[in-house]
Order: structure tokens, then sequence, then C-alpha cells
């Protein structure tokens, strides 16, 4: 590597990390506009056109706004938990790749930060490191009911990361690769959602609950706990959990688009070829928050305890029936000559009939709801 | 000193300061971050030997679950995690045992593997390496492990639940 | 290239697992009755739990005239007939606690849990997965796959008592794991490998002794001598020994060792034998520690299991003192000492299950007074399991002893021998003393548990079953011939 490579990673680390900020300030207006419209309102209209930089002007008034450090605060602790709970996301985006790349200098530029060899662990490791954010900010706050609010939130985090990573396991038995883009390479003629379906739903109800989006967001319930876990921030360092929830939210929705929907994959026309790929990944991406967004504004917030039963009686174990399902498939033997998505997709068409006819109300008597003690 | 040795002495250095840090800080968490950079740092060290896989599960696993786990337990049962409630009467013993562990390990180590000896070649691990490793070679201790965890599952269930009518 | 499978796969000969796959399989199906099922019965548990037993024991025997390779699964199971002897003897304790559990939960008045026989079927395959171990890194899970089975095993009824010795064991049994693995690690960093047969060619023919072997070594030496209660590692042993349910106990300080010392030999005697000149003296250590702190120890205890415990501290090292004879002469005597030891300690603590009632009331030496009167079956058998432990004639424990002091000897440890034997003497006295409570005083009047029996049916399955292990000490006492020949085969370890 010479100075030119250093110099190109560098502007592209640049542009990844501001491009994600801008994202996130237009995604911020984007929910408050569509669940404004959920409920007819108008939503935010003052600040620019049809109030799109009312995020920057919430930011600019956070950024000025004094920072204050509670009496019993662990002073360091609490400094560092936002920081340790904006960057993940940031990080975890830096191995997705967002377009095929264009040649700049005579030299390949790929529209991706890093391949790592491995960029499905790189994800878990960076979901598991934000929980860091949560855990430590309750902890530091020196209060009850950001302490509460941690506990919670961080169990449910467990819980659902562990979901997570089956949904990833089959994905990736299924492509037989850990790089996202060997993985994009491998949908070149259906998308993982087709064969994958149930893995795909596990993921994004997984990815609800991990970056705490509402129905899930039980870690700021704000009717029982406040706000949860940042309830004594303010100033700049609500502003990095703000940001860092909305960047993760991103970044989930974009390792969503590349595991599942075929990433930047999308029918092009001859000029300008490193575009198209971007847009199509863009279009995507808003894609999914636009459903993101749809389910935050529909749905009521999930009980606590419902929200445990979930994860660890339905979504784990649906999870690994999938895993199983997938890896017999996977190494049926070769002399049948079977096309593994197809079998997959048949595979998932039945266990959803299976599920559909089980929710059915035939021959059960009505079962008493547990009562939490 | 090649590119490398300088950041195995920079990784070197930061783990083994946040490693004494993990003993001398007075207060549970701060002990428990500390920890999380010592394993970031031996996550570190196997990257920079170009094994990458073992090195982001080494990171995803005990970074990302066990220490978490920590904390979250220090949290759930209300251990006592102010300053001054980590000390006590042993200290000293447990120096001369760590000062005695690591001189045998010092003095083992250069003896097995002497300054002046041939430089090992750097093995570059990829993921489909450690693979077939772990499944051609190590399928049964892989399988062993499944029944290991399945085991401690159950037990530490039985342990947990509480009967109906307790 | 979606889905491509293109891992060759390895020749996999799977024939020599079969008798813990079995294990595992049963364990299975009876959590499966026990998550699935209505209401559960405790004999439908015992049946499960006694036909994967049984169909584990008949598939061990059907691999006793294998002819296929000597190792398989990558090196990482070893086929031959130690492993098929020690198996046996391993299942043979499993059905035994199989059965005397179903007695303790039947008449203890603790309720009964449907993960006993689970539990206790994982743990015995990980005991029987360990003896066949040929890599050390198996030998680490089945250690701990058979640990955390007994730890929870020992905590099962939730008393206090329990409680708190699962909690001892799991502490210092961690602890324990942790030296066993660095051993490992350091034997690999030694040898290159993890597979004993690989270990045993590296360490062969390097003339001088290599520190981090010998080092690997030792702790690997420690993590053992933990899990066989060897002084200076026993410390655990009276307390869990003690709070641990009695029919757990029986089968856990007869199977633990069996297991361990199993898995050892073939650590000793195949993996480190170009080495023996440095284990040798380690060993002899903790033989001679064993016997001395065991045997003295034990004089001091009031209660009934914790002298047992002790007892069973001394019987470790005294199967050390027969392995300190390298090779196939200390196999044989380390075998037919376990044999003997797994028969008597069984039967020993099955008495005392019989004898303590509900709640585990009587436990202390004071309750044997005049046993002999209220229940003279208990006393006849306690006597013969005693005698057999104290190591006099006509039961196994003397031909036992007889066999690891002539094999110390033989190899020239002879001090070893006699400090062996001088502390048989002093044991003797503690045993004999529970003897004589029994049958030359009269009982307590005012001991009102005595008379307080759950259904004379319990009392006399219970007291059945233990004529299994009664029968074995007896006949092995007295013909240790029909034994001989078949240790003498299972002695050779192939590799």
């Amino acid at each position: 590597m010479d100075w030119l490579d250093w110099l190109l990673l560098v502007a592209r680390i640049v542009l990844v990390f501001f491009g994600l900020l801008i994202s996130v300030l237009l995604y911020i207006w984007f929910e408050r506009k569509v669940i404004a419209d959920l409920q007819t309102r108008k939503g935010p209209m003052r600040a620019g056109p049809r109030g799109i930089l009312v995020t920057l002007a919430d930011g600019i008034k956070l950024f000025f706004k004094e920072g204050i450090v509670p009496t019993n605060a662990d002073r360091r602790v609490y400094l560092l938990a936002p920081v340790l709970a904006m960057f993940p996301g940031f990080l975890a985006f830096s191995t997705i790749p967002f377009g095929t790349g264009t040649t700049l200098f005579g030299r390949k530029i790929p529209f991706q930060l890093v391949d790592l060899d491995i960029g499905i662990l790189w994800v878990l490791a960076m979901t598991s490191i934000a929980v860091y954010g949560v855990v430590l900010a309750g902890w530091a706050s020196g209060s009850n009911y950001p302490l509460l609010g941690a506990v919670r939130s961080t169990a449910q985090m467990i819980s659902y990361e562990v979901a997570m990573g089956l949904s990833l396991v089959a994905v990736l038995m299924y492509s037989g690769h850990l790089s996202f883009s060997e993985i994009v390479a491998a949908q070149d003629r259906v998308w993982n959602v087709v064969p994958m379906f149930p893995a795909f739903v596990v993921y994004l109800i997984c990815g609800i609950a991990e970056t705490n989006r509402p129905p899930f967001d039980l870690a700021e319930a704000e009717t029982e706990l406040v706000a949860g876990f940042h309830t004594e921030y303010s100033g700049i360092t609500f502003a990095m959990f703000f940001l860092g929830e909305y960047v993760s939210t991103v970044t989930v929705a974009a390792i969503g688009v590349t595991l599942f929907l075929g990433g930047w994959r999308g029918p092009a026309p001859d000029f300008l070829p490193a575009l198209w790929p971007f847009l199509w990944f863009l279009l995507k991406v808003t894609l999914v928050i636009y459903l993101f967004v749809l389910i935050r504004g529909t749905l009521p917030r999930v009980r606590y305890d419902r929200l445990m039963a979930f994860g660890w009686k339905v979504l784990i174990p649906f999870g690994l029936v999938w895993v199983l399902i997938t890896g017999a498939i996977v190494v049926l033997p070769a002399e049948l000559e079977l096309d593994r998505g197809t079998v997959l997709t048949w595979a998932a068409i039945a266990l959803g009939a299976t599920l559909l006819l089980s929710f059915l109300p035939i021959g059960r008597s009505q079962r008493r709801e547990e009562v939490p003690r | 000193m090649t590119a490398q040795e300088y950041a195995f002495a920079v990784i070197a250095a930061v783990g083994s300061i946040s490693a004494i840090a993990v003993v001398t800080a007075r207060n549970v968490v701060h002990a428990a971050l500390y920890l999380v950079v010592a394993l970031l740092s031996v996550g570190a060290t196997f990257l920079l030997l170009g094994a990458e896989f073992a090195g982001w599960v080494q990171i995803l696993i005990y970074v990302g679950a066990i220490v978490i786990l920590f904390l979250f337990g220090l949290m759930l049962t209300k251990a006592p995690i102010g300053r001054d409630t980590l000390d006590n009467t042993h200290r000293w013993v447990g120096l001369l045992v760590a000062a005695g562990v690591f001189a045998g390990l010092a003095f083992l180590i250069q003896d097995a593997f002497p300054l002046d000896a041939e430089p090992f070649e750097v093995f570059h691990g990829s993921t489909s390496v450690v693979g077939e490793s772990m499944f051609r070679d190590f399928v049964l201790p892989f399988e062993a492990i499944s029944f290991l965890l399945l085991a401690a599952l159950i037990g530490a269930i039985v342990l947990a639940r509480k009967d109906e009518g307790n | 290239m979606i889905g491509q499978a293109v891992l060759p796969t390895p020749e996999l000969v799977f024939e020599p697992l079969l008798p813990e796959l079995v294990l595992v399989v049963f364990a299975m199906a009876g959590l499966l009755y026990e998550a699935l099922a209505k209401r559960t019965e405790a004999v439908v548990h015992l049946s499960i739990g006694l036909v994967g037993v049984v169909l584990a024991g008949g598939t061990s025997l059907w691999l006793w005239d294998w002819d296929g390779p000597a190792t398989v699964l990558g090196d990482a199971v070893s086929a031959d007939r130690f492993a098929v002897l020690a198996r046996l003897l391993l299942l043979v304790v499993a059905a035994l606690g199989l059965l005397l559990g179903h007695q303790y939960f039947a008449r203890s008045g603790d309720e009964q849990r449907g993960e006993f026989t689970p539990l206790l079927l994982f743990a015995t395959s990980g005991m029987t997965l360990i003896v066949a171990s040929a890599d050390l890194i198996l030998t680490f899970l089945a250690l701990e796959i058979l640990s955390l089975a007994l730890y929870v095993l020992t905590g099962l009824t939730g008393r206090r008592a329990a409680n708190e010795a699962a909690m001892k064991y799991f502490l210092l049994g961690a602890f324990s794991s942790a030296f066993f693995l660095y051993g490992v690690a350091m034997a690999y960093g030694a040898t290159g490998t993890t597979k004993i047969a690989a270990m045993a060619l590296a360490l062969t023919g390097t003339g001088e002794a290599q520190a981090l072997a010998v080092l690997g070594f030792a702790l690997l030496a420690v993590g053992f001598a933990f899990k066989v209660s060897a002084a200076p590692f026993h410390m655990w042993t009276p307390d869990v020994y003690q709070g641990a349910p009695t029919p757990i106990t029986a089968f856990m300080s007869a199977a633990t060792k069996v297991a361990a010392f199993g898995a050892l030999i073939r650590v000793l005697d195949v993996a480190f034998q170009a080495l023996a000149w440095d284990w040798a003296p380690v060993v002899w250590g903790l033989a001679a520690a064993s016997v001395v702190i065991g045997s003295i120890l034990a004089i001091a205890q009031t209660n009934v299991k914790r002298m047992l415990a002790y007892s069973s501290i001394a019987h470790a090292g005294f199967i050390l003192t027969g392995l300190t004879a390298a090779g196939s002469a200390g196999i044989r005597a380390a075998m037919f000492y376990l044999v003997a030891y797994a028969a008597m300690t069984v039967g020993a603590f099955g008495t005392v299950m019989v004898v303590s009632g509900r709640g585990e009331k009587r436990t202390r030496i004071g309750d044997y007074t005049g046993l002999a009167r209220t229940n003279p079956i208990a006393a006849a058998l306690m006597t013969l399991f005693l005698l057999s432990l104290a190591g006099i004639p006509p039961t196994a424990g003397f031909i036992a002893k007889v066999n690891v002091f002539s094999a110390a000897i033989d190899a020239g440890y002879w001090v070893l021998a006699l400090i062996g034997v001088v502390t048989s003497v002093a044991a003797a006295f503690f045993y004999l003393r529970v003897i004589v409570l029994m049958y030359m005083q009269e009982p307590e009047p005012a001991a009102p548990s005595l008379t307080e029996k759950v259904g004379i049916g319990a009392e006399n399955s219970a007291t059945a079953i233990l004529a299994i292990p009664a029968a074995a000490t007896l006949l092995l006492g007295v013909f240790p011939g029909v034994i001989v020949g078949i240790i003498r085969d299972a002695s050779v370890l192939r590799w």
C-alpha cells in the first residue's frame, strides 16, 4: 500500500462516517414524518423545507445544553458509556458492501471499508459490545431507574442476540461464507430472503429488539422507568445515545439488506455502472427502515415478561429448528441433483404452514394465561 | 523491529497494564472494564498473528458475552459494587503466587523458545482452515462440548429452579 | 457456489464410542420423558436408566473383541480392552447408583427429581468416555462432563448441607480443571500435540527431560489428584461426601475414582511413559501423602460418611502406590484395586444409606451402636465392607492391597509399600471401632429413629441391592483368580 491507498482509505472512512451521520439526520426526520402521517398530524415543519432540518436543529440544541454529571455517578464510566453506545453501530457498518465499487486513479475502489473474511463475526462482536453502553450507563448513573432499565435492557439484548445469531448461522450455512461480499455475490440468482424467509423474520424481530426500538423499547419504558438507562443523561451525552441507537438501526437495516435482500443487486442500465448498485442499496435500506417505522407506529409496547418469554420460548427454538432444517438440506447428497434453494423454499413454506395451522383453535381448549409472579 | 513487532509491543503493554489494573482496581465494575481491555489485547495478539477467526471469536466470546454476564450478574445479585469491598488479607499471598507463576512461565517459555531460535512461520489461519481442522481432527471434542454444555444447562436449571410449592 | 459440501469427510469409525452414545441417548430420553409426560413415575425413570446402562454394557462387551484400528475418530478414542473393562466397572457402579438412588428418593422423604437419572447417565457417559479417551482435549471435556453432572447431583436435594457441598465441590473442581487445562496446554507446548499416542512418540528419545513436558505433567497430576481425591488435593472430599445424598456419594466415590484413574493410567503409561523417571517420584509423593493423611484423619471422625471419605483418600493413595510401577504390572495392580474398591465402597455407602433413614438423620458413628440387634443384616453387610476396606482376609480388599504393595516392591519402592502397610494397620483401628460398636454394645434405648421404618419392603429391597457388592467383595477375596485373567488381558494399552 502506498500513500495514495492510505489516502483513499481515509477518504472512504470519512465519507462513510458522514454518510451515516447524514442518513441518521434524514432518517429521524423521515420517522417523525411517517409517524405523524400515521397519526394524521403534519410532523415537524419549521426547520428547512418541510422540516427536513429538524434533527440538525435538535442536535445543535443538545450540543449547547449543559452536560450534567450526577453527584452519585461514577464520572469516568458515566462519560465512557455513551461513547461505547455510539461506536459499535458505526464500526459494524464498516464491513458492509454498499455498491460494486469503481475505478479511480487506476485503482479499484470497493464500496466497502474493509472486506473482512469473517464479516458476520465482526457484526456479532459489535452488537455484543453495544450492550456495554447500556449496562455501564445504567450502573454509572448511580440511580435506581437507570439501573433497572439497564438490567432489563441487558437481559433483552443478550437474549435476542442468541436468536439473531441463529438466524445469521442459517444464512451463512446456506451461502457457505462468512464474508459479506461473498454472501452478496452468492445471491446472484435468488435473494436469500426467498429460501431463508424464516431466518429473515427472526432477524428483523431481533434487529428491532437489539436496537431497543419500539415495540421492544423496554429499556426506556417511560411509563415505568422515566427514561430507562439514559435517564440521567443530558446534552451531548444524551445525543450520543440517541445517535448510537439510530446508527445501529441503520446498520441493522443495512445488514439485513446485505444478508437477505441481495445487497446492492438490482437491474441497472449501462451508464454509470457504479451508481446504480449504490442507489439500489439505498432504496432497500430505506424500505427496511420504513418497515421499522411502520412497526413502531402501529404496535404497542410489549410487556417485559412476555418479551423475554417470546425471545426464549418462541424465537430461539424457532431459530434452532430452522438452523436444523437448513443444515439438513445443505448436506443433502449431491446425487439427488436437487437445487438447495428450491428445497429450502418449500421447507420454509411448509414450516410457515405448520405454524399457521398450530395457531388455529382446533381441538384445543382455551388455555389460561400464565400470570407472572 | 518490524511494524508487527512494534504493534505487539504496544498491545502487550496495554494488555499487561490493564491486567494489573484488573487486580488493583478498587471497584468491581472498573475491574471488569480493565478485564475487557486485557481480553481485547489478547484478541488483538491473535489478529497480529494472522489468526483472524480466533481473534474475533476471542473478542466475541470473552468481551461480548462473558464480561457482560459478569456485569449483569453483579447488577442482578446486588453484589457490593462500591469501593473497598474487594480487598482482603490474602493479597500478599496472591502476589507471591502470581510472581512465582510468572517466573516459572517466563523461564519455561524462554527455555522452550529461546530468543535466538529460528522464528516460527506465521500461520495464516483462514476461517476455512480452522473449520476443516475442527471438523476433521477435532470432531469428537466438538461434539463432546455440546454434551458438556447440555449437562451444564440442565445442571443450572436444576439448581436454579424453584419447585412448585416451595 | 451455494451450499457446497467441500469438506471431505474423514472416515468415521464410531463403534468404539457406542457405549457413550447409548448412555447419552437414554439420558435424553429421560429428559424428554420428564419434560413431556404429564405425570412422571419414578419407576419409568429407573427403567430408562437401567436399560441404558445395560445396553451400554452390552456394547462395551461387544468391544472386547474389537479388531478394528486401535484408536478411532482422529486418534481421539482408544478401542482397547482396558477401556472395555473400566467401562464395564463404571456401568455396574452406575446401575447400583441408579438402584440405590431410586430407593433413596422413595424412602428419604425428598422429592423425586426427574433429573436424577439423566444427570447420572451424563456423569456415567463422561466417565466411560474419559477411560477411553486418547486425546487430552477429549479427556478434559469428559472430565468436565462428569464433574458438572456430579456437582449438580451433589446439590440435587437442595438441602443446606448438600448445597454447601455442591458449592465447595464446584469451586474447587473448577480450580482443579483450570490446572488440568493448563497442563494440557503445557504438554501441547512441549510436544505439539494433544493426542497421547503422538505425545508418547514426541517424548521418546528426547534424552533429557523437557522442562515444559514435566511441568505439563505436574499440572495434569494436580487435576487428576483432585479428582481421585489424593492428598494434598483432598480438601473437598470429606465435605462433599458428607453433604451429598448418600447414594450419590456411593456412586461418585467409586465411579469418579475408576474414571479418573483410568485416564491417569493412560496419561502415565502412554503419553508420558518416556518420562517415567520424572513422574514416578510425583506419584510416590502423592501416594504416601494420601495413605498417611487419609488414615490418620479418619480416626478422628465422628460421622460415618466423613470417615469413609477419609478412607477413600487413603485408598486413592493405595491405588497410586500400585501405579508407581510403570507399565502393565502397575496397571494390573491398580485395576484389581479399583474393582475391589468400587465393590466395597459402593457397598459401604449403600449400607450407610440403609441405616441413615429418612432425611439422613443417622450418620453419626454413635448411631451404629448395637446395630446388630436392630438390623442384623445391615450390620453384617457393614462388617463385611469395613473388613474389606481395612484389608483383612478373606475379602477383596486384602488381595487388592497385597497386589499394589507387591507391585510397588517389584518396582523398587519398598519404602512406600512399608508406609502403606503401617498405615493399613493404623486404619484398621477405625474400621474395627465401628464393628465393635455394632456388635458389642447395646443400642441406646432413647433412639426413636431406630424403630422408625418406612416400610419393610423398601428396607429389604435396598438391602437386596447391596447383595451385589457384598458378593463381589467376598468372591474377589476368596477366588481372586476369576478376574485376574480378564485384568491381564485388559492391562495392555493399545495406542
